[in-house]
């Protein structure tokens, strides 16, 4: 069959273009390590996260060098702890949890992003550089207070973190 | 009898003569060169891809390495 020399030029370039699509997709997952929010958080107990070690007083702490775990609860129609308060390069891992219905965790303009599941811990691990602010909100309807559901991530100079106070200023 | 095109209420015979491009002389019969299918090249087709190609990657690096990877909080885990 004769084909064109303009019809495998373009044939081409659609191949290419698929080719380069699934390249830049494995850079992304193999070269700088974007993955998905999976269900490694494990369980937990929503009626009794008052005794849980961690979620008892949610808060940031620092685990390694520039590695830091933030621990959140959401509940009707809160985050705690807000402002969620993070130094500047830095990796921080979100552990996530609701104490009452199904919630939403989003950084908003950003791609940390999860469902807040009661009984579920959702784990983000995220690199952050710049300092900044970001509004975090609930994007799963939670309940008549759901529109006003909003908390804060504070990402400050490494200088100017104070680990102490647990990441809350 | 005209060979041009006849309007659909006279269309109730055979139509006569072989079949004739619209925009064609009327008293044209033959085509006036034949084009080989390498010689047709659609250039303004080919541009137009072209131009659609370059805004496909541009916008998509621009999304990928810009907007995704570039911007704060990657999700690595």
């Amino acid at each position: 069959m004769h084909i064109h020399q303009y019809e495998k030029l373009w044939l081409g370039m659609s191949l290419v273009l698929i080719v380069g699509f699934i390249a830049t997709i494995t850079y992304g997952a193999v070269g700088v390590g974007v993955t998905m929010v999976d269900d490694s958080g494990g369980n937990v107990d929503p009626n009794a996260l008052d005794e849980h070690p961690e979620f008892s007083d949610p808060g940031v702490q620092k685990v390694g060098e520039n590695e830091y775990e933030a621990y959140v609860v959401a509940r009707q129609f809160i985050f705690q702890p807000d402002p969620i308060v993070v130094p500047a390069n830095s990796t921080v891992t979100f552990y996530v949890t609701s104490a009452d219905v199904i919630h939403g965790f989003a950084v908003v303009g950003t791609n940390a992003n999860t469902m807040v599941i009661p009984g579920e811990v959702a784990e983000v691990t995220v690199e952050v550089n710049e300092p900044g602010e970001y509004g975090i909100v609930c994007h799963e309807y939670c309940g008549s207070g759901h529109h006003t559901m909003e908390g804060l991530l504070r990402v400050v100079p490494e200088g100017e973190y104070n680990s102490s106070d647990g990441g809350e200023q | 009898m005209s060979r041009g095109v006849p309007a659909v209420d006279e269309e109730d015979g055979e139509t006569e003569g072989p079949e004739q491009s619209v925009s064609a002389p009327v008293t044209q019969d033959e085509p006036e060169r034949e084009l080989t299918h390498e010689e047709f090249d659609p250039k303004g087709t080919l541009a137009l891809i072209l131009m659609y190609f370059t805004i496909l990657v541009v916008m998509w690096v621009f999304m990928y390495f810009i907007e995704f990877l570039g911007n704060d909080l990657v999700v690595v885990g």
